[in-house]
């Protein structure tokens, strides 16, 4: 399958990064420093498909993630470079000839800075990072009632070695029946349309990512797993198996399709319709779907 | 109290029931096995970078073997290197000396776990070359890839990784109960609680939390057995087992597992940074208390490693808190160590540039941890290269900066001299760039979601980029500056221990009880029965004319 969103990119050549030039290196070198700090000091926006930040999020809810991301970079990088200092400093100040103090820290004076220090950082930065995180869980990313209603579409996801299968509906609204529409490494869903899924494996745990879209879950035999999100783009992004899952887990790889409502619901009718004409009811293995778990 | 009766080759050298041999025994193959663990990063990260390419000139690497390798190398530098060189090694040496005992409260035992150990040592390393090759399922081997032969492509090699993993575990016990022992109940006169060196309180309490975490990994690992080979299925859904028990069980102990090898290397750099800027220890007590919160922390924290097996929110909401507050103790530790520092009378030498060098490592370890411990964080970066890059921001501080810090300085105590300082330096030097080039460009890997535990990243389009191959390449090259800068630290260990300058007894004039022996110790340690007499870090203290004073030395004028 071609991969729309990427196509701007020089084509990729086995080999060809061996042959990147000294000079090429020290301004990569440069541009991947000098991004690092500036990305982060200025929480600058992801760049698209490109360079050293995060990727181009396409979600309703990836920027609460990228906010989070980026303003505890922000509090790391200014923890880290004042405790440097302090410590530069500290071993720069004096050297063997300075008598050092005698200063055992015990007093209530000294605990009570160091308390008050270690207090503000962790309610500061600690404090904020979970506030946002319970928050963004509860009102987001883990807030599956959002994909349980008649608009939303859901699909099934089984992970095997090394492939994601996906199943839809068919027009009777019903999973595991004849005109359910059954894919492989080819998911397609609605721009703007809440998308929920249930994941589950076949034979070792799987974990269903997608970069783009800021979501993740493991797939896990025995168990159904959810998640849901949010298209705003549309476009090819790739589907990824973080959880190592065997010899061939490099190149576990599926494609999700991002497409405009019409055209998704065109190729939902016309998929689930040839569905039904090539049901073959013996063949158990491709039954492999169960009934919509509710909430 | 020293023993001069002739013994044999075989009963001093080898069978020996002395604490410090057994801790040379175990640092010796704990570094040891730190070069086969360090090759495999090494052929593995040169694949990683140049993936299409013949590795060495050797041939395409199957994704099985690189499997297999990345599994390896964990399980080594976790298991074989951190837990011998440090809580082994280190508790072993410096245990007795520092609470001034003749030697570890069980001695046959204390070498019955060396042998247990090296035993476990022999099997791991003859799972590489059984059929099927050595395990490869990850070194946390969650089932049911690891009890699938069918899954994995492994059979005998995950049957005896567990039995290795099984056999070191009981060495540890052995070795932490004589810890706990000697620790506790050895102390020479004088010496309350209050006066332990912070490296015996950071040691016995890291064996204490390695006793209580232990027994649900062990007991996930039979499991792991029983069902591989006999056709239980506690793993199995599909017999009515759950694949996420495991989880559980071996986080249980793997979290602690962190804190059980983080604990040791903190109290090397305690003694370090205070005998190198002749400052007392800063907040000693609020250090302690500290190790202690901590170790019971370290065992509500473990469900943070399974933020999208799809845990309940209830229970991942208490998790994600617990482990953003156990940064605290360790955010107290760092603040103690650099305030110790602070208007001291700083001393450059190999020993106090590694400390500092760990200091600053490990605070960025330290504060991406918080990011990978916040629930909402960890759903985009769990498993990615940013877990990677902050793990190995903890670990290879603790493991390898705290090592060298404790070796230099120590090196007295092991061999009897001092190392070379202009070597040391080069290698602090060369350790200390290359990390940071092998580490850092892994955490925008992270960023770009680059996921762990490929073997082809161009298998992907989105990490086909020239940008993340590149970052690939930097960590590569990193890789093997790290690798060669250990060259001069390899050379200088052995020409020091045959041809080093010959350390007196206090080369550093340090205040602990270890400083009153010999250089080396002999047999039973001290010439004559010990007496402590004061707190362990009394450096530059005020109205007296000496610039420290030892614990062993009796109370001055003034004082």
């Amino acid at each position: 399958m071609k991969n729309v969103s990427w196509r701007n990119l020089p084509t990729y050549q086995k080999g060809e990064h061996l042959k990147m030039k000294w000079c090429k290196s020290i301004q990569n070198l440069v541009a991947f420093f000098s991004v690092s700090l500036v990305s982060a000091l200025a929480y600058a926006q992801p760049q698209p498909e490109s360079g050293y930040n995060l990727p181009r999020d396409v979600s309703l809810d990836g920027h609460r993630i990228d906010w989070l991301i980026n303003i505890t970079m922000v509090f790391c990088i200014i923890l880290f470079v004042i405790m440097c200092i302090w410590m530069l400093w500290a071993i720069f100040l004096h050297g063997k000839n300075h008598k050092a103090d005698y200063d055992t820290g015990d007093s209530k004076h000294h605990i009570l800075i160091a308390c008050t220090i270690s207090a503000l950082i962790f309610f500061v930065v600690d404090g904020n990072l979970f506030y946002n995180s319970v928050v963004d869980l509860n009102e987001a990313f883990w807030n599956f009632e959002k994909a349980e209603g008649p608009d939303a579409v859901q699909i099934e996801v089984n992970g095997r070695q090394w492939v994601w299968d996906a199943r839809y509906k068919g027009a009777d609204g019903k999973f595991n029946t004849a005109d359910d529409i059954v894919t492989r490494n080819d998911i397609r869903v609605p721009i703007n349309t809440p998308i929920g899924m249930q994941l589950t494996s076949v034979d070792v745990i799987h974990s269903f990512f997608l970069p783009n879209l800021r979501v993740k879950s493991d797939a896990i035999p025995g168990d159904v797993n959810r998640i849901w999100f949010q298209a705003t783009d549309t476009g090819d992004f790739e589907i990824v198996c973080v959880q190592h899952c065997g010899a061939a887990h490099y190149k576990m790889r599926g494609i999700l399709t991002i497409m405009p409502e019409n055209e998704y619901k065109a190729w939902h009718d016309e998929a689930s319709r040839r569905a039904k004409l090539a049901f073959d009811p013996e063949d158990k293995s491709a039954q492999w779907g169960w009934a919509w778990e509710e909430l | 109290m020293s023993h001069t009766a002739e013994e044999s080759f075989i009963s001093k050298y080898v069978f020996s029931v002395d604490h410090k041999v057994i801790a040379k025994q175990y640092m010796i193959t704990g570094l040891l096995m730190a070069i086969v663990g360090g090759l495999l990063a090494g052929v593995f990260r040169t694949q990683l970078a140049w993936p299409d390419e013949p590795v060495f000139g050797l041939g395409i690497m199957a994704p099985h073997v690189y499997n297999a390798m990345v599994t390896m190398h964990g399980t080594i530098m976790v298991f074989w290197v951190a837990m011998p060189v440090l809580v082994a090694g280190f508790g072993n040496l410096l245990v007795p000396l520092m609470v001034g005992a003749d030697d570890m409260a069980f001695p046959r035992l204390n070498m019955t776990s060396y042998w247990v150990f090296f035993l476990s040592t022999i099997v791991l390393i003859i799972s590489f070359f059984v059929p099927g090759g050595a395990a490869a399922g990850g070194w946390t081997s969650y089932p049911p890839l690891s009890n699938s032969i069918e899954a994995s492509g492994v059979n005998w090699g995950v049957n005896l990784w567990v039995l290795a993993v099984a056999l070191e575990f009981v060495a540890f016990l052995l070795g932490g109960i004589n810890i706990i022992t000697t620790g506790i109940n050895m102390r020479v006169p004088g010496m309350s609680m209050w006066d332990l060196p912070l490296f015996v309180w950071e040691t016995v309490i890291a064996s204490i939390v390695f006793l209580l975490s232990v027994g649900p990994l062990i007991g996930g690992a039979v499991m792991i057995l029983l069902d591989r080979n006999f056709g239980t299925g506690f793993y199995d859904p599909i017999q009515g087992g759950d694949p996420l028990l495991f989880q559980h069980l071996f986080w249980f102990f793997g979290h602690p597992e962190v804190y059980v090898i983080l604990l040791p290397a903190l109290g090397i750099l305690g003694e370090v940074l205070c005998a190198n800027s002749r400052k007392t220890l800063y907040g000693y007590k609020m250090i302690v208390w500290s190790v202690i919160v901590a170790g019971i922390l370290s065992f509500v924290v473990w469900a943070h490693h399974q933020f999208v097996s799809g845990i309940d929110p209830r229970l991942a909401f208490p998790f994600s808190l617990m482990t953003i507050l156990i940064s605290v103790p360790f955010a107290v530790h760092l603040f103690a160590f650099i305030a110790t520092v602070w208007r001291g009378s700083i001393r450059f030498n190999t020993a106090m540039l590694f400390a500092c060098g760990f200091v600053a490592l490990f605070l960025i370890g330290g504060v991406t941890g918080i990011m990978n411990g916040t629930a909402a964080i960890d759903i985009y970066i769990h498993d990615t290269y940013f877990v990677v890059a902050h793990f190995h921001y903890t670990l290879v501080p603790i493991t390898f900066i705290a090592t060298f810090a404790g070796i230099y300085h120590w090196f007295p105590k092991l061999f009897g001299s001092l190392m070379n300082e202009t070597l040391g330096k080069i290698h602090f030097l060369g350790t200390f760039v290359f990390l940071n080039l092998t580490f850092l460009p892994q955490f925008n890997l992270g960023m770009m979601g680059h996921h762990r535990r490929i073997a082809n990243p161009t298998a992907f389009d989105f990490l086909s980029t020239s940008d993340a191959l590149f970052l690939q390449e930097l960590s590569t090259i990193g890789t093997y500056g790290l690798l060669l800068a250990q060259i001069p630290f390899v050379f200088n260990f052995f020409s020091s221990m045959f041809r080093g300058e010959k350390a007196e007894r206090n080369p550093w004039q340090a205040t602990t009880l270890e400083w009153n022996t010999e250089s080396p110790p002999g047999h039973g340690n001290f010439d004559a029965p010990q007496k402590a007499y004061r707190g362990p870090y009394v450096y530059s203290p005020e109205g007296v004319s000496v610039d420290f004073l030892p614990q062993f030395e009796p109370p001055q004028d003034g004082e």
